[in-house]
């Protein structure tokens, strides 16, 4: 393709953007629509993916000893959760141990549980490490055999839960970006017509004088893919304000878990969002052409 | 050389358009295709240009046959014939100069090309002056000439005129055919279907005429037709 062809493409792709501004408008609407759907489920998928990972990467299981065990038998349970294969290290928090890191926990929300130091709810416990993240549940259930643990709680239960929430997302989303992206391109498709509708006897002289298929197609996947870019720009720009306003609010006020930041989120799905993008264009246009194109 | 073998086509509806056609053109001649209205004028340069394809028989354009040709082949046969319709065909939103240098574009010649042979066609048509003009500015004639002007731009071996001087009087009908001989005498091949009676009785040039789909007659130095 020669570079003053190609400059041709361009020009003449632009022209149709601006001729049919109604359609224009609708189609980047749509893909914009599309996209800011298919943006927030992406979103919610890779952070309720971080929330799991999170989760799991502590490998760490809590076995929480009966409140009137005194010193030497607390001592006694920790070594027989010791002698049990796969874990690799333990750690006593004591009652007090424990209010303390929910303090610190809470931050400077901390004067919520001012006071209950005589009166301490918090049970004392084992922090018990693991040394395969497989191994947790195994370990759990030995240790809970143990006299004197009342409770093993460790995240796995919340990452099943994670996960399942996950896949849930990914079918609901999947099935409603299938019929966003239709609609879009169907949308598309129309203004591209209007396009090719409107030139249709351009295209005809053209065909007469020998404009190849090709010659005659670009200007028009030049339109329909324009249109998908800006649609997916405009997506890109709407969620990235949005998302970045949202994740100071939740990581400001939420303490469990912090969202991942804007600028991250953004970037994994650029490249993402610019690709659907043209790709609807590129059909929507690619549809409308064909038939037009027997001369 | 165009050379039509046995060519005969039947639309869907079962209309027969022409039926077992037989002629040959050397290249650099001329050549009339007369007849009444539906006799098969328009058929027979629609397969040509590959519009149509036969029912059955062959088509050759310089020992290549049409006929089997693929569709991505069809740009580039259409590229070695110009053409030239009776409603001009030009594009109303383009100048004349960018009429001319649209089917240059379309053939991605260089555009340093383009600069230099459009004012060369325009000269050669008589339209050097109106090069800005947009063809509802121009005459029927002279939007006739400019679209002579691009069907030769791209030098092909043949000029096919389909009923060139039906919009036009007389007198511009005579200019216009005055112009497709120039072409020819330059080398090109000119086919032209016409109505126009004294038009071809004095060219004295090839004439076949068709009637009902079939050849009645193929003559050097020929006439319209004896009855009228």
């Amino acid at each position: 393709m020669r570079l003053n062809t190609a400059a041709y493409y361009i020009r003449e792709g632009l022209t149709n953007v601006r001729r049919n501004r109604a359609m224009t408008v609708a189609s980047i609407t749509s893909v914009t629509a599309a996209l800011l759907i298919l943006g927030l489920f992406l979103i919610i998928i890779l952070n309720v993916d971080s929330m799991a990972n999170q989760v799991e990467s502590q490998l760490e299981l809590k076995a929480f000893i009966n409140d009137n065990y005194d010193m030497s038998k607390v001592t006694k349970v920790g070594e027989e959760i010791k002698a049990i294969s796969g874990v690799k290290s333990i750690t006593f928090e004591s009652k007090k141990d424990a209010l303390n890191n929910f303090k610190k926990q809470l931050g400077d929300k901390s004067y919520l549980v001012n006071g209950l130091e005589n009166d301490n709810p918090m049970p004392q416990s084992f922090i018990v490490k693991v040394t395969d993240a497989n191994m947790m549940k195994q370990v759990s259930e030995e240790i809970k055999k143990i006299d004197g643990v009342t409770q093993v709680s460790y995240g796995q239960d919340v990452v099943d839960k994670l996960l399942g929430i996950i896949k849930i997302i990914r079918i609901v989303g999947l099935f409603v970006i299938l019929i966003l992206f239709i609609i879009s391109v169907v949308i598309i498709s129309n203004t591209i017509k209007l396009g090719v509708f409107s030139r249709r006897r351009e295209i005809n002289i053209m065909k007469y004088i020998g404009a190849t298929d090709w010659f005659i197609r670009w200007p028009f996947l030049v339109e329909g893919i324009v249109l998908g870019l800006v649609g997916s720009v405009l997506a890109i720009g709407i969620l990235g304000f949005i998302y970045g306003y949202a994740s100071d609010l939740v990581n400001n006020k939420l303490i469990i878990f912090t969202l991942l930041p804007a600028g991250v989120v953004i970037r994994q799905s650029l490249v993402y969002f610019l690709a659907i993008g043209s790709l609807i264009g590129a059909l929507g246009s690619g549809i409308s052409i064909k038939r037009f194109l027997n001369v | 050389m165009i050379k039509f073998v046995g060519v005969s086509k039947k639309y869907k509806n079962d209309i027969i358009a022409v039926s077992n056609i037989n002629f040959t053109i050397d290249s650099g001649e001329f050549v009339f295709l007369v007849g009444p209205s539906g006799a098969g004028k328009s058929t027979i340069l629609k397969l040509l240009l590959r519009e149509e394809i036969p029912t059955t028989g062959s088509i050759f354009v310089d020992k290549k046959d049409i006929t089997k040709l693929k569709r991505k082949e069809v740009p580039y046969l259409r590229r070695n014939i110009g053409v030239v319709f009776q409603d001009f065909k030009l594009l109303p939103n383009k100048t004349v100069y960018e009429n001319i240098a649209f089917a240059l574009q379309i053939v991605e010649a260089e555009p340093k090309y383009i600069r230099r042979r459009v004012p060369m066609v325009l000269s050669l048509v008589g339209l050097s002056d109106r090069a800005n003009s947009y063809p509802q500015q121009l005459s029927g004639g002279e939007q006739q000439r400019v679209s002579i002007a691009r069907a030769i731009v791209n030098e092909p071996s043949i000029l096919v005129a389909d009923e060139p001087t039906g919009n036009l009087d007389p007198d511009t009908s005579w200019e216009i055919v005055k112009l497709l001989s120039e072409i020819n005498k330059r080398g090109t091949t000119v086919i032209m279907s016409t109505h126009a009676k004294d038009i071809v009785d004095s060219m004295k040039k090839r004439v076949i005429a068709l009637e009902k789909g079939n050849i009645v007659r193929d003559e050097m130095r020929g006439v319209y037709g004896y009855e009228a």
